[in-house]
């Protein structure tokens, strides 16, 4: 299944290249803007001279916008912050499990005296069952096999078959290895013990120490649900943090430059599509930078410390979230801009923010409920195929593997579609409120001020 | 005259109307570059409306600008300045880097913007807040800033709405020197104020608006030498010209300071004042004075 998430994930990133270059190469052709100049200039304040202006030479105007929208934000104190703060807690989510989690060394088993054959993997059976496994250490006498577990370098000892050492006395509760052991290990040495002396041969031994649960048949099929996994909670919650941050900095972003007047200075010289689309990529990068910074740390480190983040359904859940990310930050950027050319004054921003996050935080909580039942709900397969709650609710399905590609493909092409429907609608408000000023901007106006205007 | 003129703008019929109220009433003028044109009018003549008009920042319902013959679109709006009545900057991006954006959306490369930028910072006397915050400058720098923002990429055609308010003294004369320096390099520059007596010196010509149409428009030096004659005059000990206002075909237009100014009928003889005014006490200034802009407005409007 997984190849064909990557290419669903290729192919979109192939069109969104594609589209891009085929606009500019539309734009060049209408008149392309001069060329960059590499500069001569030695003083500190050429320092922005120096540095070639890859956005500017790709995409004209719109890229300069979109610069110094890049340079602006990731020179604040919020980005860089908020940044060192993500990149800890992802380097505490995936760091903490590896050293509570019973290293994928074997349990280390001393054994003073001899154990057949039969004992043997009679023990190994019941130390697979609690999910381990085991080497045998052997011990000299009891006096070594103390000094062992003491130092830790045995975690059980057996002596004779007959007698089990642990460090300390496990409490009913205790999950920790060594209790695990202890008491698997006791049930099964007592069991074999009684076997014996009841006089059964070495063969009947064996099959009884081997002897299986029955399989269990339901009525009602089984609903196949996987453990939650840990690094897909920590994605939907960075998603959501991410989604957050970025469209609220487009609302103020928008919000700001109007209520400061700016935009008049900049629209005698820029249409406000362009204007508009170089605040979109420029914030989209900066979330897209963060993003894949956060994601190299998370997977570079994971192979570092032997993180289950790389096992089973992890990268697929990163990439999907990452994905995601994207998909979601191209739909909400345009609703927050539009919301935000509406606002005359600053403190009108609060009363947008609130119903615009309603829909990220209702497709955020029951995707996070859901990834940590690792039960995905009706509810929930429905919210992965609306735009506004797919972000969240996709990526969720995708790492409880109840997703198969194409339906993936499919929420992935209706949040293109609808993303480009919403920036059409947007634009046009965007360009019909931007610069009334007066009051705040009702939308029902802006959208009938096209007949009119 | 119109023979060596490199730039002109055309305002043709511009019609605007917010509802019931019309700010822009079929308004057509036109203005020709190498000069400072004073843009006038009392607040809400439709004098921001026009400017943002030529900047395409308001929806026209009808009539349309023309720059050198052409209606203005978006590359030539790039080689315009502009610089609004309420201010617009970023009040938290570095004033250098601010200015050399603003040059670089003009069309400017990086190196020229940044030549340019610390020409003009250093031209307005404000080179040495390059990395200050703008939101930080004290009200006349954010100004000189933003005139150099307006500025930065050499645009044919300035556009200042409102420059000179709130300036001190000194504000208001370097900022009208860079005004006058760029008309004498042929750029055509406009400016609007609502203070219409304030703009005599800097301006060469100007042109009058009010309620969105054309009062009266020409060069300051022929309309404040046409219409009728003013007579300024001074008496010792008099406070309210009581002595000039039954002399028929005078007109008393203020009364400051101790001294009358009058407007003189055609057929009045300034003689028959004088000595009207010799009879009511002892005369200390008797002088023919020009007729202010804004008694052109008044006059035009009565």
């Amino acid at each position: 299944m997984k190849p064909q998430f990557i290419i669903v994930a290729a192919v979109v990133v192939f069109a969104a290249i594609r589209l891009t270059l085929r606009q500019r190469g539309r734009r060049a052709r209408a008149g392309a803007p001069s060329s960059s100049a590499s500069s001569s200039a030695s003083s500190s304040m050429s320092l922005e001279a120096r540095r070639p202006s890859v956005l500017a030479r790709l995409f004209g105007e719109v890229g300069l916008v979109a610069q110094r929208e890049v340079r602006e934000r990731i020179r604040g104190r919020v980005f860089q912050i908020g940044t060192i703060i993500i990149l800890l807690v992802v380097v505490a989510a995936i760091v903490i499990p590896t050293l509570n989690k019973s290293k994928s060394q074997p349990d280390r088993v001393g054994v003073v005296g001899a154990l057949s054959a039969t004992l043997k993997s009679t023990l190994n059976q019941s130390v697979v069952s609690i999910g381990d496994t085991m080497t045998i250490v052997p011990e000299a006498d009891t006096a070594a096999a103390d000094a062992d577990l003491r130092a830790g370098r045995v975690d059980i000892v057996i002596v004779d078959t007959k007698q089990l050492i642990v460090k300390a006395a496990p409490s009913a509760a205790d999950v920790s290895t060594a209790a695990q052991l202890s008491r698997v290990f006791a049930t099964t040495l007592g069991t074999i013990a009684a076997f014996q002396a009841a006089g059964l041969s070495a063969a009947q031994v064996d099959t009884l120490g081997s002897a299986k649960p029955l399989p269990v048949t339901s009525l009602q099929p089984s609903t196949t649900h996987r453990k939650p996994s840990p690094g897909s909670i920590v994605s939907l919650i960075l998603v959501f943090i991410m989604l957050t941050q970025y469209s609220t900095w487009i609302l103020t972003g928008v919000a700001e430059e109007k209520s400061s007047r700016v935009v008049e200075v900049l629209l005698a010289a820029l249409r406000p599509a362009q204007l508009l689309a170089g605040k979109v990529l420029g914030i989209g990068l900066v979330a897209l930078t963060q993003a894949t910074l956060i994601v190299g740390v998370a997977l570079g480190l994971s192979s570092a410390v032997g993180s289950n983040l790389l096992h089973g359904s992890g990268p697929l859940t990163v990439l999907a979230a990452l994905l995601w990310l994207i998909l979601g930050y191209g739909f909400y950027c345009w609703m927050y801009a539009a919301a935000g050319s509406t606002v005359e004054r600053q403190e009108q921003i609060q009363s947008l923010a609130f119903p615009l996050s309603i829909p990220l935080t209702v497709g955020y909580i029951v995707s996070l409920i859901t990834a940590s039942t690792g039960r995905p709900t009706t509810f929930l397969k429905i919210l992965a195929y609306l735009p506004p709650t797919a972000p969240f609710a996709m990526p969720t399905l995708v790492s409880l593997g109840s997703a198969t590609w194409w339906q993936f493909a499919i929420s992935v092409v209706l949040s293109i579609v609808s993303t480009f429907a919403v920036a059409r609608l947007a634009t046009s408000v965007y360009r019909r409120a931007i610069l009334r000023t007066g009051r705040r901007v009702r939308i029902r106006e802006v959208m009938s001020a096209k007949q009119t205007a | 005259m119109v023979a060596d003129v490199v730039g002109l703008l055309e305002m043709r019929g511009l019609t605007r109307r917010y509802g019931p109220i019309t700010a822009l009433d079929g308004l057509t003028f036109s203005v020709q570059a190498g000069q400072v044109v004073g843009f006038l009018g009392p607040n809400g003549a439709g004098k921001t409306t026009t400017m943002r008009a030529i900047f395409g920042l308001t929806d026209l319902d009808a009539g349309e600008v023309r720059w050198n013959g052409a209606t203005v679109d978006q590359p030539a709006r790039r080689r315009f300045g502009y610089m609004p009545e309420e201010r617009g900057l970023y009040p938290g991006m570095l004033v250098g880097e601010q200015v050399a954006y603003m040059g670089r959306l003009h069309g400017l490369d990086a190196t020229k913007a940044v030549t340019a930028t610390k020409m003009w910072l250093e031209r307005l006397g404000v080179a040495d807040r390059w990395a200050s915050k703008v939101d930080v400058l004290s009200h006349g720098n954010q100004q000189r800033v933003q005139l150099a923002a307006a500025l930065v990429h050499e645009p044919e055609l300035i556009v200042l709405d409102e420059p000179l308010s709130g300036l001190d003294p000194g504000g208001i004369d370097d900022i009208g020197a860079v005004l006058v320096e760029r008309a004498s390099a042929g750029c055509c520059v406009v400016f609007s104020s609502h203070q219409l007596d304030l703009v005599e010196d800097l301006c060469e010509s100007v042109t009058i608006i009010d309620h969105g149409k054309l009062v009266a428009s020409g060069r300051v030096d022929d309309l404040a030498t046409s219409g009728a004659r003013r007579l300024v005059v001074r008496l010792d000990g008099d406070r309210d010209a009581s002595w000039a206002r039954g002399l028929a075909g005078v007109t008393v237009s203020e009364v400051t300071g101790g001294a009358v100014r009058l407007v003189l009928d055609e057929s009045v003889d300034s003689d028959v004042v004088l000595r009207a005014a010799m009879a009511a006490g002892r005369v200390t200034e008797f002088s023919f004075a020009r007729r202010r802009l804004s008694e052109v407005f008044r006059e035009a409007l009565a």
